[in-house]
């Protein structure tokens, strides 16, 4: 068997009998708080209620109309901190297991060839998007919606963003992708993969090629580091890594991987697919090293426990401060200081306190840095008159995306830092609107 | 939005409906207030709460509803004693001027039921002169507190007519007579309404059932004060006989009237088939005291998209569309037979079809305790699908023909040398293939 196996295809969801079953579990509530927990208002009240009815394909209509990217919401949301938590099924059991019968309902109008998303009238406007991201996606294909020629200009050989070069591919495959971003093509999107806009005032230039909008969407892809010395065999980034193994060298980090000892620093949920993917790439041990306890931890509950139970490592209360290496300049462990919590923090977390003289050294082969992503560092070149704050995160206005230059919108990561896809796509869904009334309101002019 | 070519509206009794979804006469409909929200929702007439005189005093029992619960399953039916309304006759009829007015685009049928020849006409009258589109004649609530009303006029037939009659002649709005399901054949008071003038039936009232027995006191529910009593039994338990009187009177050549769907509608699937069977406008109570006037969104935009999937644009061209196809059981062919077949990929163990099959069918299926799988032996399936009813995985069991030339296996004998000891003449005579009782 080769490892790529155990990342090709992600689990199976419901099937039409469970989803129904689901629903039909439901409490239809009145003044559902499900639908007010959805950063996306993709409605679930509307579509659970719409499946229990039986208007299946209208249960469809509202999650793609009002989230095109409503499949992969429904696999990756941590619903349980969004839409699930606050079911009133819960009162009397469960909470209602919202995202799978989301998930299932787009996989059923893929299945079924039903499809929803119809275009308006054509509008001559031509907008320009920075980036194929959650956010990015969800703006074209809302403008695309309206009518609008979009152009979207991703740097990476094929659109997704995160969904493509990120998540690892057990938890969200590329057939789902690629069934999701037909959705998107068929409204005539144009998509210019491999196309940067990475030079000196290049997006601010679009406004000036024929685009009347910019919609900036290039996401957080710089690795945050532990420390300057980032060159040493055996030691990655996650970013890095992630991508390298959804860009075709899975059997490539296999043969680093298998049967070798990997630590991966940090706690959240980019750590949880970095630890994963090495567990299913052959590691023999894979530690996770976390300076703070578990409760800590960002990474979502059942991440957590899913983690533990295939046979992850939990290092916690352990804070890295440097590498040890072989003679060959290869990494050969990783030294750690033990920590205790102290007061809470700006985080709200209790802080950890490096326990003086317990320093100790973890034998590793590899070590994969998961401690956050950041703005590329050359990205405020890209857009010299957008103001910026002190991380490189573009400021908005949040109620419109608009940034502090004309006809200049940015949304998704690279304005909320490290959030999540749903967020991204109600960035999107903002800013589409707040850019189709931006060009109407010029074209009267 | 579903694609806007597809048009639901649909003619009945030479109004235009824009949709064919009404509200039933009953609490759903007692008052403009409601009734108006309902119109927001998408509900595109109503049939008012049946309108009282004023001459008696209406006052309803309490408590006034049970709920017919199946397991987990919540409000498979209700069973209610509630009366026609109880409100003041000004109100409701100011309530009608209040409706016509804000919603002149929706369809306001007044439900009357009197006591007398004058008191059908006075209400008829009355609903006519103060907006009422059309009438529906309620010849069909089961347990009115007052007797001579109510299905006991709908099960006598003479009265149908003279009432309908009478209404008729005193109104030129279309009238529609609303019948009770508590008889045998439907077809035969329907004509009398005919008869009588009726433009339109609408079908079916209530049941008259009792749903549940208090075993703490002994009394049938809803329990008045210490007494129960057979009352109108409404929702999806009923849907079954609401659609055999619908088509039968939709086959019925010489009724050849309009029809109005009711009984246990809850999803636009529930509504189709009263319009596949006949109704060309369909009514709603019981979905509504279940879920809220809501459930019309998804009637409109499911039917919506069927019709859309199926190339139909008009509702109307699927009024009666199944009816071709119902026949009575004497047209069957019975030279073609079947069997299940099963696709145990699926199976998950939990042996529910061994049971029923071993203990209500044809002993076709043997248990693999070790493996905990059922395996069929085709000869001995009956091919009634009890198992296919209690499968909980979708689709594991299905029904395929077998050629004609097989053969199902006779029922077991227990013990064929008692043939000997049976004491019987063959049965030789001739006779007709029909009961001449
Ligand atoms: C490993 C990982 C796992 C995650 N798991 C989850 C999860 O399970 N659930 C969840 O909700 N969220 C998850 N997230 C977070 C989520 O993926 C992000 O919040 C979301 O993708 C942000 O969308 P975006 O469109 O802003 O940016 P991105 O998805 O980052 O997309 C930005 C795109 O812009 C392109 N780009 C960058 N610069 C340029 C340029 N100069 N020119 C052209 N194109 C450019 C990039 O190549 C990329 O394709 C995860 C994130 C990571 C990193
Ligand atoms: C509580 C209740 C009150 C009703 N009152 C009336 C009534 O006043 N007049 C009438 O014609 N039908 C009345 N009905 C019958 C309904 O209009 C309808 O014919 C019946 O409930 C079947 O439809 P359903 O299954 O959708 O409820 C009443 C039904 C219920 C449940
Ligand atoms: S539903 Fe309303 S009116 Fe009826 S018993 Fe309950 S509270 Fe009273």
């Amino acid at each position: 068997m080769s490892y790529a196996d155990n990342f090709s295809k992600m689990q199976k969801g419901f099937d039409m009998g469970q989803a129904i079953a689901e629903a039909d579990r439901c409490l239809l509530c009145h003044d559902a708080p499900c639908s007010k927990g959805c950063p996306a208002d993709t409605d679930p009240a509307s579509f659970i209620k719409k499946l229990r009815f039986r208007n299946v394909t209208g249960a469809i209509r509202t999650i793609k109309t009002n989230n095109i990217l409503g499949g992969a919401c429904g696999v990756l949301c941590p619903t349980a901190e969004l839409c699930e938590k606050e079911c009133s099924a819960t009162g009397i059991g469960q909470p209602i297991a919202i995202g799978k019968i989301q998930r299932f309902l787009v996989e059923h109008a893929h299945e079924t060839g039903f499809e929803v998303v119809e275009k308006k009238n054509q509008r001559s406007e031509k907008v320009a998007i920075v980036g194929s991201g959650p956010a990015g996606l969800s703006c074209a294909a809302e403008l695309a919606r309206e009518g609008f020629p979009v152009t979207v200009f991703e740097a990476r050989g094929e659109p997704g963003g995160v969904l493509r070069y990120g998540v690892v591919s057990y938890r969200f495959d590329m057939d789902f992708l690629a069934a999701e971003m037909a959705d998107i093509k068929k409204l005539g999107v144009e998509f210019k993969c491999g196309s940067s806009i990475d030079s000196q005032n290049k997006a601010e230039d679009l406004l000036k090629n024929s685009y009347q909008a910019v919609f900036l969407a290039p996401g957080l892809w710089d690795a945050v580091r532990l420390q300057e010395k980032k060159d040493i065999k055996g030691l990655y980034g996650s970013v890095a890594y992630l991508e390298a193994l959804r860009d075709g060298q899975l059997d490539a980090f296999a043969g680093k991987i298998e049967n070798k000892t990997v630590a991966v620093i940090g706690g959240g949920s980019v750590a949880m697919d970095c630890i994963g993917a090495a567990i299913r790439l052959g590691a023999k041990d894979v530690y996770l090293v976390y300076r703070r306890s578990y409760t800590q931890m960002p990474a979502e509950e059942d991440e957590k426990i899913e983690a533990l139970n295939e046979g992850i490592h939990f290092l916690l209360l352990n804070q890295p401060i440097d590498y040890v290496l072989g003679d060959d300049g290869g990494l050969k462990g990783l030294k750690l200081v033990r920590t205790a919590l102290g007061d809470v923090d700006a985080s709200g977390r209790r802080s950890p306190v490096n326990i003086e003289g317990s320093e100790w050294v973890l034998p590793a082969d590899l070590v994969i840095e998961a401690i956050g992503n950041k703005a590329d560092d050359q990205s405020p070149a890209w857009y010299p008159q957008v103001k910026l704050n002190e991380k490189k995160l573009i400021q908005v206005d949040p109620d419109t995306g608009k940034t502090s230059m004309d006809g200049i919108f940015a949304g998704g990561d690279i304005v909320r830092g490290p959030a999540l896809v749903v967020n991204a796509v109600q960035d999107g869904k903002v800013a589409a609107l707040a850019i189709k009334a931006y060009l109407s309101q010029k074209s009267e002019e | 939005m579903p694609k806007k070519s597809i048009d639901l509206s649909i003619e009945f009794c030479g109004k235009t409906f824009k949709n064919p979804f009404l509200l039933s006469s009953s609490p759903v409909s007692n008052s403009a207030e409601m009734v108006a929200r309902s119109f927001d929702a998408g509900w595109s007439g109503v049939v008012f709460k049946t309108l009282n005189s004023d001459r008696l005093k209406i006052t309803h029992p309490s408590p006034r509803m049970n709920a017919f619960h199946y397991g987990a399953k919540r409000v498979v039916g209700v069973q209610n004693v509630e009366q026609i309304s109880d409100r003041p006759l000004m109100d409701n009829l100011a309530d009608f001027l209040y409706l016509k007015k804000h919603y002149p685009e929706h369809v306001l049928i007044s439900s009357i039921m009197g006591f007398s020849n004058d008191e059908w006409a006075y209400l008829a009258k009355v609903s006519e002169d103060n907006g009422a589109d059309m009438l529906e004649l309620n010849f069909s609530c089961p347990h009115m507190c007052i007797e001579g009303t109510g299905h006991h006029v709908g099960k006598a037939f003479d009265l149908i007519e003279r009432f309908t009659t009478t209404v008729k002649n005193t109104v030129s709005i279309p009238v529609i007579a609303k019948m009770t399901p508590n008889i045998t054949d439907m077809t035969e008071p329907a004509i009398y309404a005919k008869q009588g003038g009726a433009d339109a039936i609408s079908a079916i009232n209530t049941v008259s059932g009792i749903s549940e027995v208090g075993l703490e006191d002994l009394v049938p529910k809803p329990n008045i004060f210490g007494i129960g009593a057979v009352s109108g039994t409404s929702g999806p338990a009923i849907k079954p006989i609401g659609l055999h009187f619908i088509a039968d009177m939709a086959q019925c050549e010489d009724l050849a009237i309009p029809l109005s769907g009711i009984g246990g509608i809850e999803t636009w699937i529930d509504a189709l088939e009263y319009i596949l069977l006949g109704a060309s406008t369909i009514q709603v109570t019981t979905g509504i005291m279940h879920y809220g006037y809501r459930i019309v969104e998804d009637m409109i935009e499911g039917l919506s998209d069927f019709m859309a999937q199926r190339g139909v644009t008009r509702i109307s061209d699927l009024v009666g569309k199944a009816l071709p196809n119902l026949k009575t059981t004497d047209h069957f062919d019975l030279g073609r037979q079947g069997v299940t077949q099963y696709d145990l990929d699926k199976c998950v163990g939990c042996g529910q079809c061994y049971i029923v099959c071993t203990d209500a069918a044809g002993q076709a299926l043997e248990w693999d305790a070790e493996k905990r799988r059922p395996s069929l032996i085709e000869d001995k399936c009956l091919s009634c699908m009890l198992c296919s009813f209690v499968c909980p995985v979708p689709d594991l069991i299905a029904f395929k023909e077998m050629p004609v030339t097989w053969n199902r296996a006779e029922t077991q004998v227990m013990d064929k040398h008692l043939e000997k000891e049976i004491t019987l003449e063959p049965f030789t005579k001739e006779g007709p293939n029909e009961c001449t009782c």
